[in-house]
């Protein structure tokens, strides 16, 4: 029995596009709720190559909503992308999937072994979305921008020649404005709304089907809207980006994070100048960060059981971690930074 | 930027020290004793005269002075030629990493017996302590730093080297912190050293500098010497070069040793010991701070301060985020910090350089007053 036969019965798909999602590589960044919903969905449809990639851990507050995880990853703390790629293998042993326990950095896009055909946005942060956003236009890659956070979730498919993430939004939005799961909170529908899109979206695109999407979906699933703004039909003629080529977020500097010698902690360094705005981080932090303490030197409070402390040029110091790696993703989530 | 970590490395170094390595770029290029060229002839010359200056502080014979890559490789080198299986050592609880860990991996691996003397006093060390040391446990070496790189205090080096030389006892001293500050002539079986801290040299270089002892080879390898011979050459200073040397960081050193006397570090030291103890005074007087700085009658401008609600790495963070550098943590003192109270998170340090101005430590000063 043919494990695709209710696909490929889909007018817009058909035994060609089966053929063409087997010979297809998509790489989804971020193995998180938005990750692990996509993944699952397009390796049970038959997505050929599927190369996975997050630097962060499964944790027990993970559960609620990342699909592809157990209460067994959690206890051992495997890595979201090792996990995840056990568990697609088990769905569909035909899919090759690579597992890579990595932060998608702009060195880590540069080594990729090839170029996929798509990119699909699982991340939790706009710095690396403005990365895939930056990269994806160089290489001309198609990705599609995707994001949820409390009731309400976002989408976007960015195509070569179409308008991109910063015909949308020039600059990155700061953590502080947008809030991030861990500030207000996530709705596990609000993450399979923008994931059903993305993988719509990403068949459609894998099999050459001229009915993509445009514009922006939003919805907000507590109030039950789903809605396609038909903005940016075009690219917006000031974009750095798809207009002028530049790519910021491929050049700027990375964060450095550097364990204190001889210590549990670790120092991340941002690269960028730009001040952060620490009473409004605080403002944010209020009701879900604990010790929360503003002097007018630095922010500390405590999160994930790690103690915090941020400087107004955006360093920072989190006690109780060694891991580098593991500071730069609570750095992310918890603080953020936009090139 | 405000820079204060001289005890680190010092900065900015002497015009004439990138120009003096620059020239080796531009018009030598070769090693010493690696051909018979006029080049050759002109590394060679700067070489011997770099070797000769230091031999002269050190009160060695030059035959006796080799070049390193640094403080580290020449602990290493001496540690290894000289301590044997189940060997007992005196040091102090004032060593480096560079000190402290050879010694752990050579008491593991050579049985050693390690006795940590603890700081003690105005002196820094109990010399009657020392004494019952070196009576009781009849080591072969007293391996000791000079200076404390975390709180600027000068050990009774003399006082230790001759206790050493009654008791039969080899003296190893780690002179990084105190070379281009203070007369090295203690009177230490062997110096080992750096040149890229007060000595305003290059890093990557240091060196070994003894008394006409036996020091064999620890590396093997080319030294432009002896090359008909498979056998590592055990004369010195060949025996502790093996490999091509780090030429132009030795132009570099010849230049800086030339350009400052003695005499002239002596003095540029009291005026910057004044620059400092005027920053520990308004640091001491301020609410919070608690300085740990040496008592003892010699110092190096090294001092190290802690807050009570403030993390070090907080504070340098803050300094950082004023363009101040500053180090802050252990300072690859592992020991000392037992001794300090400050074993937990370290210390903020800042140490300074002839050209500190005090203005400088004032803004920073100022800067700590307002946390
Ligand atoms: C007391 C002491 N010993 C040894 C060293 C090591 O010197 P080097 O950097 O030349 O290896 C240092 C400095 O790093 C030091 O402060
Ligand atoms: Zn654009």
């Amino acid at each position: 029995m043919d494990r695709y036969s209710r696909q490929h019965r889909i007018a817009g798909i058909g035994q060609h596009g089966q053929e063409r999602l087997r010979s297809a590589t998509v790489l989804v960044v971020g193995c998180g709720a938005l990750g692990t919903h996509s993944a699952d969905a397009l390796a049970r449809a038959g997505v050929g190559n599927l190369w996975l990639c997050d630097r962060d851990v499964v944790e027990w507050s993970n559960l609620q909503r990342q699909v592809l995880f157990t209460e067994a990853d959690a206890r051992a703390g495997i890595p979201k992308a090792t996990a995840a790629a056990t568990r697609l293998r088990e769905a569909n042993s035909d899919v090759r999937i690579v597992a890579h326990v990595a932060e998608c950095s702009a060195t880590f896009l540069a080594a990729l072994p090839g170029r996929p055909d798509l990119v699909l946005d699982g991340t939790d942060n706009f710095p690396t979305r403005y990365l895939l956003n930056d990269w994806c236009h160089a290489n001309r890659v198609p990705w599609i921008y995707a994001g949820a956070t409390g009731t309400e979730g976002a989408a976007m498919v960015v195509r070569p020649g179409g308008p991109c993430l910063r015909c949308l939004w020039p600059d990155a939005p700061a953590t502080a404005d947008v809030g991030t799961c861990e500030t207000v909170g996530i709705l596990a529908p609000a993450i399979a709304a923008v994931a059903a899109f993305q993988v719509a979206e990403a068949l459609k695109l894998l099999v050459g089907s001229p009915d993509v999407a445009t514009g922006v979906f939003t919805c907000d699933v507590w109030r039950g809207h789903y809605t396609r703004l038909p903005l940016l039909d075009r690219p917006s003629p000031d974009c750095v980006a798809c207009q002028h080529g530049q790519h910021p977020a491929l050049v700027a500097p990375a964060p450095m994070a550097a364990t204190l010698c001889g210590r549990d902690a670790v120092q991340i360094d941002p690269g960028t100048t730009a001040a952060l705005d620490l009473t409004a981080l605080a403002g944010q932090l209020a009701e879900v960060a604990t010790d929360l303490q503003r002097t007018p030197h630095l922010l500390r409070f405590t999160a994930d059981g790690v103690r915090f402390s941020v400087f107004p040029g955006g360093r920072a110091l989190l006690f109780g971690v060694r891991d580098p790696l593991r500071a730069r993703a609570l750095y992310d989530r918890w603080i953020g930074r936009r090139p | 930027m405000i820079y204060l970590d001289h005890a680190a490395t010092s900065w900015p170094k002497p015009e004439v020290v990138p120009a003096a390595m620059q020239r080796w770029f531009t018009d030598v290029g070769v090693s010493a004793s690696r051909g018979a060229g006029d080049r050759c002839q002109v590394a060679a010359r700067t070489v011997a005269t770099a070797r000769a200056a230091l031999a002269h502080r050190c009160s060695s014979d030059p035959a006796h002075v080799a070049f390193t890559s640094g403080a580290t490789e020449s602990l290493n080198l001496v540690l290894r030629a000289l301590l044997h299986p189940g060997a007992a050592v005196v040091t102090t609880a004032f060593e480096h990493s560079s000190v402290v860990r050879p010694l752990a991996a050579l008491a593991s691996e050579r049985n050693l017996r390690l006795e940590v003397l603890p700081p003690h006093g105005d002196r820094g060390i109990d010399l009657a302590a020392v004494r019952s040391a070196f009576a009781h446990h009849r080591p072969s070496a007293l391996v000791c730093t000079h200076a404390s790189n975390v709180t600027g205090a000068v050990l009774p080096a003399a006082e230790l080297c001759a206790l050493a030389r009654e008791h039969r006892v080899l003296s190893v001293l780690d002179v990084s912190q105190t070379a281009g500050w203070l007369d090295l002539r203690v009177g230490a079986d062997v110096l080992c050293g750096s040149a890229h801290k007060a000595l305003l040299g290059p890093p990557g270089l240091g060196f070994v500098a003894h008394r006409g002892l036996q020091l064999p080879a620890q590396k093997q390898g080319g030294t432009g010497s002896s090359v008909a011979l498979a056998q590592h050459p055990d004369h010195w200073p060949d025996a502790f070069e093996a490999g091509t040397p780090n030429t132009p960081a030795i132009f570099g050193l010849e230049a800086a040793l030339a350009a400052r006397s003695e005499a002239t570090e002596r003095r540029e030291l009291a005026a910057t010991l004044a620059t400092l103890d005027a920053f520990a005074a308004r640091l001491e007087a301020m609410d919070g701070f608690r300085v740990h700085a040496a008592k003892t009658a010699e110092r190096t401008p090294v001092l190290s301060f802690t807050h009570a609600r403030l993390d070090p790495a907080e504070i340098g963070a803050i300094l950082a985020g004023a363009d101040v550098h500053v180090r802050t943590g252990h300072h690859c003192a592992p020991w000392l910090h037992e001794h300090l109270g400050t074993a937990a998170a370290g210390t903020v340090r800042v140490s300074i350089g002839p050209n500190t101005a005090a203005a400088e430590l004032d803004f920073v000063a100022d800067l700590l007053a307002g946390l």
